[in-house]
C-alpha cells in the first residue's frame, strides 16, 4: 500500500501548499476599495502562445493605463487570465471550463476572447446564461452571429446579444483575399488548400465563391488535416493544371506555414504568390516561435494575408508606443483588437457605476446593454466602432500584409500594404 | 538465380508505380517508402524477437530527426544553406548519420533496459501499457526542449536534380534511396551472415532453446533494440533532410503507417517490412494524387484491419522466426 | 440475490462482509454518500479556497464522463484483458447519436433520458462492429486494431461533413428536460445528481457482470483463452459481449457530455482521450470496479485543479525552475511517467481487485520462463 499512501500524502501536502497561497482570482493592483475584473479566454500556451499571448497583452495595456487614469470612482480593474489550450492546442471543452469560472467569479464584467470559432462555440451558451458580456477580438465564423445559426448558442436567454466582435466575419475576409489575389496580384487561377478546420474551410469556401464570382478559376481544392506532415503529393498533384496564385485557407498551427514550406519546393510553385487570412499573417516576425516566416524559413517569401481588423490606428494614437514600452516587443495581429475591447466593457463599467449599480448581476447586465445597444459608438484604440443587432462590428476592416525577408537582418518580417472598409451586411 | 525473380517483380512494381504517378510524385513516393521502410525494420525485428509492438518505436523516429537536426544546428553550427563542397558535404553526412543513428542505437538500449526488460515475463498487457507511456514521454520530453511548433531542419544536400523522362528528381532523393537500400541489404546480411545474427534468429525461434545453446539473450535483445532504434535514426536524417520540417507528433502517424507496413509484409520478415514500407508509401501518394488525402490516414487503417483480419501473416509470412 | 462471497483474506471484518454480501445495495447507498457529500466537502478549506462549489460541481459531474468511461474501459481491458487503445471511439458514437437525435442541425428532439438509452445501444453495436474483426488477434495486435479503429471513427466524423457538418461540429445540442429540475449553463447541479445517478445504475451493472457466468468466462479468457475454450466457454460471444458493455458506458458517457457542453466536435475524440481513459483503469486498478472509479476522478481533479494550483503556487512562491514550467501543459508526460512507473513497480494499480493482484505478483515470482503463447492468431 505504499505507493498509494504516498501518493495520497503527495496531493494533501500539495493541496494544501496550494490553498495556503492560492487567492482564487489574479489580485488586481493596489488602489482603493473594490475590484472589477475583466477576464480573457485565448489560448495561452504551446503552439497557440504566439496568438494568445499578445492578445491577452492588449487587454492588460488597457486595465493599466485606465487603472491609471483612475475615473472609476470606488473600484479598481483587474484582469482574470484563462487558457484553453490544451496540450498545446485550444480545446473547446477548456474553454467551456474556463467560461464557467469566470461566469462564477462575481468580479468579472466582461470577458475578451476565444480566440478560435470553435471554443466560441462552447463558451456562448455559457457567457449567455450569466448574463455576461464576451467580446472576441478574432473569431471570424459567420455562424456566431449571423441569424438563424447564432440562436443556437442562446439557449437560455435568447433576446440577449452577449457575444460581440471586433473582427471582420469570414464571409468578409475570404472574399477580400479573393478580390486581392484576382485584382491586385493579377492571378486567374488558383489553387486552394485547407486545413479541415472550421476556420479554414469557411475562409476556403467564401473566398472560392468570391473568385469564381470575380471571374477567376480554382484549379484544384484540397483538404489536408493538421496531421498532415508531407504536403508535397498534393502540390504535385496540384501543379498539373498550373495555377497562378495559392490560397492556404487555414492557420499555421493547422499545417499552413509547413504546407508553405513544402509547397514552394514543386516545380510550378517556387515563385507564384501564396495568400492566407489571418491565421497565416500572424504578423510575427522570422524568429519568433510558431510564426509563419519562422517555419516556413526561405520559402515565406511573395506571401500575402489579410488581418480582420484596421490597421491605420487614428492619428495621434500612441498604441503601438505604449504596447512596445509596456510589453518589449511589437503589438501582435490582434492586441489593437483586444484593447478596444476592454475599452468597450470599460465604457459600460463606467456607465453602470456612474449610474450607482453595485449588484454584480446588474452591472453585468448593464455592462452587456451597452454595448449591444443599437446605435451606441464607442471611441477606441482602433477608431470609433459600434455593434449592429447581432453582435458585428459595423465597420469591418480587412488590412493587407506581405511579407519581406530582407528586414529584421535577415529574418523577414511582414509588410502593411494596405487597408479596405467593407461594409457590415446586416447592419 | 533464386535472386531473379523477386528482383524482377520489385522492378517491375516499380516500373507500374512510376506508371501511375508520374515522376514528379514517384520521387515523392520513393522518399516516403524508404522512410517507412526503415523505420518499419525497427518494429518488426522487435516483435520478431521479443513479440512486442514498440509502441514507442515511431517517437524514436522522430526524436532521431531532432537529434540530427540539433547535430546540424549546434556541434557544427551549419545553417539552412546547401554545401557544395563535395568532401565538406561527404563529412557532415558522415557524421551527421553516424552519430544520429549510434546516440538514437543508445536511446534504444536504455528504453529496453530500464521499461522492458523488467517485464519480459510480465503479463502482455504490462509491457504494451509501458510501451505508449514511454512514447508520451518522449514526445513531451521534446516538446518541453523545443516546442509544439514545427522546426525548421537546415537543409544542407544541394539541391542538383537530374532530368529524367520529362521530369527532375533530385540528388537527394537519390542519395536518400541509396542509403536505405545500403542500410537494409546490411542488415539482411548481418542477419543470415553474422554469429550475432544468428543469435537474433535463434532468439526468435525458441528462446528457451537458445538460452540453452549458449546465447546471451539479454546482450542479444539489446543488440536487436540497437539496430533497429539506428534503423529509425537514419529515417530521422531522412525526415529532416527531405521534409525541412520536424515537430514533436511526428512520430505518431509515421509509426502507425510503419507499423501497417511491417504487418503488411509479415510481421518478423525484415525483407516484407522494407516491401510494405514501399507499399503504404504507395497508398499514401497515390490518395493525394487523387485528391483524397484527407482520406490516406484512414486507408491506412483500413488496410492494416484488412490484413490482420484475413491474412495475419502478411504478404510474405515470416522469416525471422517461425510463428504461425 | 447477492454475488457469491469473494475470497476472503485475512482482513475482513464484519462490514466487509455485509457489503459484499448485498453488493448492489451498498453500491447505490456508496454512490448516495458520495454523491451528497462531495458538495459539501468543497465547502471547507483548503477546498473551497480554489473555487467556488458550483465549479466544483460542474468540474465532479464532469469528471463523471471520465468516470464512466473508465468503468467501460475497465469491463474491456481489466476484467475480459482486451488492450483496447481507441475507446473514444464509442464515446464520439455516444456524443453523436444524440446530436443527431437532439439538436438544431436535425431538427429532432428526441429528449435525453430515451436518448442515454439509444445512445449506450449504438455505442454497444459499434463495440460489435469493431471487436468482430479482432477475435482472432492476441493482445499486441488488438491494441492497434481498436487503435486504428480509435483514429478512423474520428476522421469519418470529420470528413463526412454533410452528414456531420464536419470541422464545425454540430452546435445547439439540447440539454435534459424533467418537470421539476431545471437544466441549463449556469447551474451544475442538474447534471451533477443526474451523473451520480447514472454512474450508480452503472456500477450495479458492472458488479452484477463481475459476478455472473459472464464476468467469470471474462475472467477465464483474460487468464488462458484456449483452456477457456476447452471447458465450453465461448470465447467469441464472451469478448463481443465484452466489447459490448465495455462501449455501452461510452455511449452514456457521450450523450451526456454532448448535452452538458452543448456542442459535438469531432476534435474531441482523439487519442489523447483514450490514453487518459486508460491512464485512469491502470491507474485505479484493473478490474476493480470502484477502484477505477477513484482513479479516474483522482486523475481528473488532478489534471484540472491540481496541476493549476501547482502552477499558481509555484508562481507565487517563485520557485527558481519550478515557477517557469506550465504544469497543465506537461500533465501527458505526467501520465506517460507514471504509467510507466505503475507497471514496473504496481502493475495492478493503486486500488486492485485482489485477484488481480496475486496473479501479477505470483507471475513475477515464477521461476518458469515459458514464454507466453506465441501464435499471432489466438486460436
Amino acid at each position: 500500500m505504499r505507493p498509494a499512501k504516498f501518493g495520497a500524502l503527495a496531493i494533501t501536502t500539495v493541496l494544501v501548499f496550494a490553498a495556503c497561497s492560492n487567492t482564487g482570482s489574479a489580485s488586481g493592483g493596489g488602489g482603493g476599495g473594490k475590484t472589477i475584473t475583466i477576464g480573457t479566454e485565448l489560448p495561452m500556451s504551446g503552439a497557440e502562445t504566439a496568438n494568445g499571448q499578445p492578445t491577452a497583452n492588449g487587454v492588460k495595456l488597457a486595465i493599466k493605463q485606465e487603472n491609471a487614469k483612475g475615473d472609476i470612482p470606488g473600484y479598481t480593474l483587474a484582469i482574470e487570465v484563462e487558457d484553453d489550450a490544451v496540450n498545446g492546442a485550444h480545446d473547446p471543452q477548456q474553454g467551456a471550463t474556463n467560461m464557467h469560472t469566470l461566469v462564477a467569479d462575481t468580479t468579472v464584467m466582461g470577458v475578451v476572447g476565444p480566440f478560435n470559432s470553435s471554443v466560441a462555440q462552447a463558451e456562448i451558451p455559457i457567457s449567455n446564461a450569466g448574463g455576461l458580456l464576451q467580446c472576441s477580438p478574432a473569431n471570424t465564423n459567420t455562424g456566431l452571429t449571423y441569424p438563424p445559426d447564432s440562436a443556437q448558442y442562446r439557449p437560455t436567454n435568447p433576446n440577449k446579444i452577449n457575444y460581440i466582435r471586433t473582427a471582420a466575419p469570414d464571409s468578409i475576409q475570404g472574399p477580400a483575399g479573393a478580390d486581392y489575389v484576382y485584382n491586385d496580384l493579377k492571378a486567374t487561377s488558383v489553387y486552394i488548400l485547407d486545413d479541415t478546420e472550421t476556420f479554414g474551410v469557411g475562409v476556403g469556401d467564401s473566398f472560392a465563391a468570391e473568385f469564381k464570382k470575380d471571374g477567376g478559376t480554382v484549379t484544384k481544392r484540397d483538404s489536408a488535416p493538421k496531421s498532415t506532415t508531407d504536403y508535397t503529393p498534393l502540390f504535385t498533384a496540384a501543379a498539373a493544371a498550373h495555377p497562378q496564385a495559392v490560397y492556404l485557407a487555414g492557420t499555421t498551427p493547422t499545417g499552413m506555414g509547413l504546407a508553405l514550406k513544402q509547397g514552394r519546393t514543386v516545380a510550378g510553385f517556387e515563385t507564384i504568390p501564396f495568400m492566407g487570412p489571418d491565421g497565416v499573417a500572424d504578423l510575427g516576425p522570422g524568429g519568433t516561435t510558431g510564426a509563419t516566416i519562422t517555419v516556413a524559413g526561405s520559402a515565406a517569401h511573395d506571401v500575402f494575408g489579410t488581418v480582420a481588423g484596421i490597421h491605420d490606428l487614428p492619428s495621434g494614437s500612441t498604441f503601438v508606443a505604449d504596447y512596445t514600452t509596456e510589453f518589449g516587443s511589437a503589438p501582435g495581429a490582434y492586441s489593437a483588437a483586444a484593447y478596444a475591447c476592454a475599452q468597450v466593457i470599460i465604457a459600460g463599467i463606467k456607465a453602470a457605476v456612474t449610474a450607482g449599480t453595485t449588484d454584480p448581476a446588474a452591472m453585468r447586465e448593464a455592462v452587456r446593454a451597452q454595448a449591444t445597444a443599437a446605435g451606441n459608438k464607442f471611441d477606441t484604440v482602433v477608431g470609433s466602432i459600434s455593434f449592429d443587432k447581432n453582435g458585428d462590428i459595423t465597420t469591418p476592416y480587412m488590412s493587407f500584409y506581405k511579407t519581406d525577408l530582407t528586414l529584421d537582418g535577415g529574418k523577414g518580417d511582414w509588410v502593411y500594404v494596405k487597408q479596405q472598409a467593407f461594409t457590415d451586411p446586416n447592419a | 538465380m533464386r535472386v531473379l525473380r523477386p528482383a524482377a517483380v520489385v522492378i517491375g512494381a516499380l516500373v507500374v508505380a512510376f506508371a501511375i504517378l508520374g515522376i514528379q510524385q514517384f520521387e515523392n513516393f520513393l522518399t516516403l517508402g524508404a522512410i517507412y521502410a526503415l523505420v518499419a525494420l525497427g518494429y518488426t525485428m522487435v516483435y520478431g524477437i521479443i513479440e512486442l509492438i514498440n509502441f514507442a518505436h515511431g517517437d524514436v523516429f522522430m526524436v532521431s530527426a531532432f537529434l540530427s537536426m540539433w547535430i546540424i544546428t549546434v556541434p557544427l553550427g551549419l545553417a539552412d544553406r546547401p554545401i557544395d563542397n563535395p568532401l565538406q558535404l561527404t563529412a557532415v553526412l558522415v557524421i551527421v548519420v553516424l552519430a544520429t543513428m549510434v546516440f538514437m542505437g543508445c536511446i534504444g538500449v536504455i528504453i529496453e533496459r530500464f521499461a522492458y526488460r523488467p517485464l519480459r515475463h510480465a503479463p502482455r498487457l504490462a509491457p504494451l501499457i509501458t510501451a505508449i507511456g514511454v512514447s508520451f514521454i518522449l514526445q513531451n520530453i521534446i516538446q518541453a526542449i523545443f516546442s509544439t511548433s514545427p522546426i525548421s531542419v537546415p537543409q544542407i544536400f544541394p539541391k542538383t536534380k537530374f532530368e529524367i523522362l520529362g521530369g527532375s528528381i533530385g540528388a537527394l532523393n537519390i542519395f536518400m534511396v541509396v542509403v536505405a537500400i545500403v542500410l537494409m541489404v546490411a542488415l539482411q546480411l548481418f542477419i543470415s551472415r553474422t554469429r550475432l545474427g544468428r543469435a537474433m534468429r535463434s532468439t526468435a525461434q525458441d528462446r528457451e532453446a537458445a538460452e540453452l545453446m549458449g546465447v546471451d539473450i539479454n546482450q542479444t535483445i539489446a543488440i536487436t533494440f540497437f539496430i533497429a532504434a539506428a534503423l529509425a535514426g537514419s529515417a530521422g536524417v531522412i525526415q529532416g533532410q527531405y521534409f525541412g520540417s520536424i515537430q514533436y507528433n511526428l512520430g505518431f502517424f509515421a509509426g502507425l503507417k510503419a507499423f501497417t507496413a511491417a504487418v503488411l509484409g509479415g510481421i518478423g520478415n525484415t525483407t516484407g517490412a522494407a516491401i510494405g514500407g514501399f507499399v503504404i508509401a504507395f497508398i499514401e501518394v497515390f490518395a493525394a494524387q487523387v485528391g483524397l488525402a484527407r482520406w490516406s490516414e484512414v486507408a491506412v487503417f483500413t488496410v492494416l484491419i484488412l490484413v490482420l483480419v484475413f491474412r495475419p501473416s502478411g504478404i510474405l509470412g515470416q522469416a525471422l522466426g517461425e510463428r504461425a | 440475490m447477492s454475488a457469491p462471497p469473494a475470497v476472503r483474506n485475512g482482513s475482513s471484518g464484519g462490514l466487509v462482509a455485509l457489503i459484499r454480501a448485498h453488493r448492489s445495495i451498498s453500491v447505490l447507498v456508496g454512490w448516495a454518500l458520495v454523491g451528497a457529500l462531495l458538495p459539501f466537502i468543497v465547502l471547507v478549506p483548503p477546498f473551497s479556497t480554489f473555487q467556488a462549489q458550483s465549479l466544483w460541481i460542474g468540474g465532479f459531474a464532469n469528471s463523471g464522463v471520465f468516470i464512466l468511461l473508465a468503468l467501460g474501459l475497465n469491463i474491456v481491458v481489466g476484467l475480459a484483458g482486451l488492450l483496447d487503445l481507441g475507446y473514444a471511439a464509442f464515446f464520439a458514437i455516444g456524443s453523436y447519436t444524440y446530436a443527431f437525435g437532439a439538436s438544431s442541425f436535425t431538427g429532432l428532439h428526441v429528449p435525453f433520458w430515451p436518448m442515454l438509452l439509444v445512445g449506450a445501444f449504438a455505442a454497444a453495436t459499434f463495440g460489435i462492429l469493431l471487436g468482430a474483426p479482432t477475435l482472432r488477434l492476441r493482445g499486441d495486435y488488438l491494441a492497434i486494431v481498436t487503435l486504428g479503429f480509435g483514429e478512423i471513427v474520428p476522421a469519418v466524423f470529420l470528413n463526412a461533413d454533410t452528414y456531420t457538418r464536419g470541422t464545425n461540429g454540430i452546435g445547439g445540442v439540447a440539454q435534459p428536460a424533467l418537470p421539476f429540475l431545471q437544466f441549463n449553463f449556469s447551474d451544475p447541479v442538474p447534471f451533477y445528481v443526474t451523473m451520480v445517478a447514472i454512474l450508480a445504475v452503472v456500477m450495479v451493472f458492472v458488479y452484477r457482470l463481475q459476478g455472473s457466468r459472464l464476468g467469470r468466462a471474462w475472467m477465464a479468457v483474460r487468464e488462458d483463452e484456449l483452456a477457456a475454450a476447452s471447458s465450453g466457454v465461448n470465447t467469441v460471444t464472451t469478448k463481443l459481449l465484452a466489447f459490448a458493455l465495455g462501449a455501452s458506458t461510452a455511449g452514456l458517457a457521450g450523450v451526456f457530455n454532448a448535452s452538458k457542453l452543448g456542442i459535438v466536435s469531432p476534435d474531441q475524440f482523439g487519442f489523447a482521450v483514450s490514453f487518459t481513459v486508460l491512464a485512469m483503469v491502470v491507474l485505479g486498478g484493473m478490474g476493480n470496479a470502484w477502484g477505477v472509479a477513484i482513479g479516474a476522478f483522482t486523475l481528473y481533479e488532478i489534471q484540472s485543479v491540481v496541476l493549476k494550483g501547482l502552477n499558481q503556487f509555484f508562481q507565487q512562491v517563485q520557485v527558481p525552475f519550478l515557477d517557469t514550467i506550465d504544469f497543465v501543459q506537461y500533465q501527458f508526460l505526467l501520465y506517460g511517467l507514471a504509467l510507466v512507473a505503475m507497471m514496473l513497480l504496481r502493475p495492478e494499480g493503486l486500488f486492485p481487485s485482489r485477484r488481480r493482484q496475486r496473479e501479477l505478483h505470483q507471475v513475477s515470482e515464477d521461476v518458469a520462463d515459458v514464454p507466453p503463447p506465441t501464435a499471432a492468431l489466438g486460436d
